[in-house]
């Protein structure tokens, strides 16, 4: 037991996970997982299936006990809490809509379980409403409603709990791709319209990057890395995040560092600076994003390169290609000409590469 | 395959293949089960049943057409009335207390793990049992010389001295109704729980985080959303006491002073102990109306209130 006085995230609204630790049986699905998130923070958990993400925003919410550890919302310590007395509220991934109430008893459930009047649960059921353009359903079964209405709905429903703390659990994967964006345009208003903190769980990078303040990427457990978006896709600190985050994914190079030259295959570059360089002769990973690369201009000297595949996508068109035995890459190609496959060519860098991180060398 | 429904669509502009298809398939189900259904199983016994309340029937000799005369006759039956009453008074304690015993069980064995199994086959056990066997052996339980039951109310100090509890009507209504709901409570867990297994889990979780008490989600979340299998057990429910007969027979055999003889059972006297089989069929018209009409009643307070789900 510690005291609570001790929460730098004290403020309405902050959110502070000590040392927690979550275990099913023999299974260890949280490890010792460190976190802060400020007031009015907007936090996406991503990772892959199974990576714990779900988990840890249920023991969040109070859903699942944590076996280890301590969270505080708001400065309060809310470990052994009750779920409906943390002040938070949680869109469900399946929306869990009442199916025999209405919207707005939907919408209004919490309020009238706690006894609050009539007048009031409507007043509050009918402002959420306004937020949401849900006024014209109250009256509607969930049933009777599309995709799209549920989940708003659902966020209404949250909305409603008036709570410190919104909880996503990937609500948008039940939607089309189409609504998807829409609906993701919308939580990001309402975050703005709001202010509260809002805690997003998505296996999905892409509504990862747009929609958070700061990205916390989990891996079997753990906690890989928390920044902004800008800071996970530049400067990512291991290769599971650098992977995971960017699409299509950052091209990761075996490669060799011999002084101020890197040897790539059979080609040597000019070699980025390094923060720490122990060794002059060092195997290291070398991750180019595929916008960091682009085909040659007529007489640039670069890397010879034969197209695979071609992905046209409008305003780019992302080539997946060899560049040599076992060095396979994608390059981002502008607007142009759409390379057959087999087409040869070569390739040049954009910029510097992005990362480039040392792997112990084979064989000591 | 593709090109061959794209073939059956140019052909056939007019009407939707897949509509066609399914219609022709539920005629199919029907002609199966049509003939064992509806004619040996029902319509057939009905239809003899109906005939034979317009005659005279006795057991022996040739039948007589009277008409409507049984149904007359029923009317100012105080005896079967007087049955049929207390069969309703039956149906009214065995289905609070099946129904509320099931659901209680249900809430209880629904869980997963090796234990609950355990307590789950447990309850189930004496549905298994027959009736008529279930009633003998209670009627063994409850007899005043020789059984458990008088021996260990006194024991208990529940009564004082050796008391009959199959002599006087409470404890002799109470004692077999208690029988039925040991025997039958198992079935009607069965029935509930499945409805409980498929409400998702979700809803209770979403409705604890809106603050709702273990008591307020099973009023809101829970009962609403069991309503179609509480609905069947309620019908079944119903109709089985209504149409109670083995366990007052054996246990009770109409008494104590024939104040528990039900309706089936009055029908069973009319008929093979007195012998007028065309009366007794006039009064299982009678029941089956009255069957009919219940059930009826059950399903439209039941009914889903145009919910699309």
């Amino acid at each position: 037991m510690s005291a609570p006085a001790r929460h730098p995230a004290a403020g309405a609204g902050g959110l502070e996970l000590r040392g927690v630790s979550k275990s099913f049986g023999a299974i260890e699905v949280l490890k010792n997982i460190d976190l802060d998130i400020r007031p009015g923070e907007f936090v996406v958990f991503v990772g892959p299936s199974g990576c714990g993400k779900s988990t840890l925003l249920r023991t969040i919410a109070g859903l699942e006990e944590v076996s280890e550890g301590e969270i505080a919302i708001g400065g309060r310590d809310v470990t052994d809490v009750d779920p409906s007395r943390r002040g938070i509220a949680m869109v469900l991934q399946s929306y869990a809509l009442y199916p025999h109430m209405t919207v707005a008893e939907n919408m209004g459930f919490g309020l009238r379980m706690a006894g609050r009047p009539k007048a009031e649960v409507a007043r509050d059921v009918g402002a959420a409403a306004e937020i949401l353009h849900l006024q014209l359903l109250l009256d509607r079964k969930p049933g009777q409603l599309s995709g799209g209405q549920r989940q708003r709905v659902a966020i209404g429903r949250a909305i409603v709990r008036d709570p410190q703390v919104f909880l996503f659990d990937e609500p948008l994967s039940n939607l089309d791709a189409e609504l998807r964006v829409e609906m993701r345009i919308e939580i990001s208003k309402l975050h703005r319209r709001l202010g509260n903190t809002m805690i997003y769980v998505t296996h999905d990078q892409t509504e990862a990057m747009t929609l958070a303040d700061r990205i916390v990427v989990l891996r079997a457990g753990r906690v890989e890395q928390v920044g902004s978006p800008a800071m996970l896709y530049d400067d990512p600190d291991n290769l599971f995040v650098a992977g995971f985050i960017g699409s299509p994914k950052m091209n990761v190079l075996d490669a060799r560092l011999e002084g101020a030259s890197l040897i790539l295959g059979a080609s040597r570059l000019p070699a980025p600076a390094l923060g720490t360089r122990a060794d002059p002769r060092l195997d290291v990973k070398l991750g180019i994003r595929p916008e960091h690369l682009r085909p040659a201009r007529e007489n640039e000297p670069g890397l010879p390169f034969t197209v695979d595949f071609a992905e046209f996508l409008g305003g780019t068109t992302y080539l997946y290609g060899q560049c040599g035995p076992d060095l396979s890459l994608v390059v981002e190609a502008g607007r142009g000409p759409v390379p057959a496959a087999g087409t040869s060519l070569a390739i040049a860098p954009a910029t510097r590469p992005t990362c480039a991180s040392s792997t112990p060398r084979a064989g000591g | 395959m593709s090109a061959i429904t794209g073939q059956a669509l140019a052909a056939r502009p007019a009407v939707s293949p897949r509509r066609s298809r399914r219609r022709r398939r539920d005629l199919a189900g029907l002609l199966y089960v049509a003939p064992a259904l509806a004619l040996v199983l029902f319509v057939l016994p009905l239809g003899m049943t109906v005939w034979m309340s317009l005659h005279n029937w006795p057991l022996l000799g040739l039948p007589r057409w009277i008409g409507l005369a049984n149904y007359k006759a029923l009317w100012n039956d105080k005896a079967f009335w007087r049955s049929l009453g207390f069969t309703a008074h039956y149906t009214l304690f065995a289905t609070i207390g099946l129904l509320g015993t099931g659901l209680a069980l249900a809430l209880f064995a629904q869980g997963t793990g090796r234990v609950v199994a355990l307590y789950r086959t447990a309850f189930f056990l004496p549905v298994v049992i027959g009736f008529a066997s279930a009633s003998l052996l209670w009627a063994w339980l409850a007899n005043v010389d020789s059984g458990l039951f008088p021996a260990l109310f006194e024991a208990l100090g529940l009564t004082s001295g050796r008391v009959n509890i199959l002599a006087t009507f409470d404890p002799a209504f109470w004692s077999v109704t208690v029988m039925v709901v040991w025997k039958m409570a198992g079935f009607y867990m069965v029935i509930l729980m499945s409805g409980l297994q498929a409400i998702p889990a979700d809803y209770t979780e979403a409705a604890r985080i809106d603050g709702a008490s273990a008591l307020q989600r099973f009023r809101h979340i829970t009962l609403p959303l069991i309503r179609r299998p509480f609905a069947l057990a309620l019908v079944l429910c119903v109709s089985g006491s209504m149409l109670a007969f083995d366990q007052f027979y054996i246990i009770l055999a109409g008494g104590p002073q024939n104040q528990t003889v039900t309706a089936v059972y009055w029908i069973f006297n009319t008929s093979f102990v007195s012998f007028r089989l065309g009366y007794g069929a006039a009064l299982s018209m009678v029941l089956l109306v009255i069957l009919v009409a219940l059930s009826v009643v059950q399903m439209w307070l039941l009914r889903d209130k145009e919910e699309a789900r």
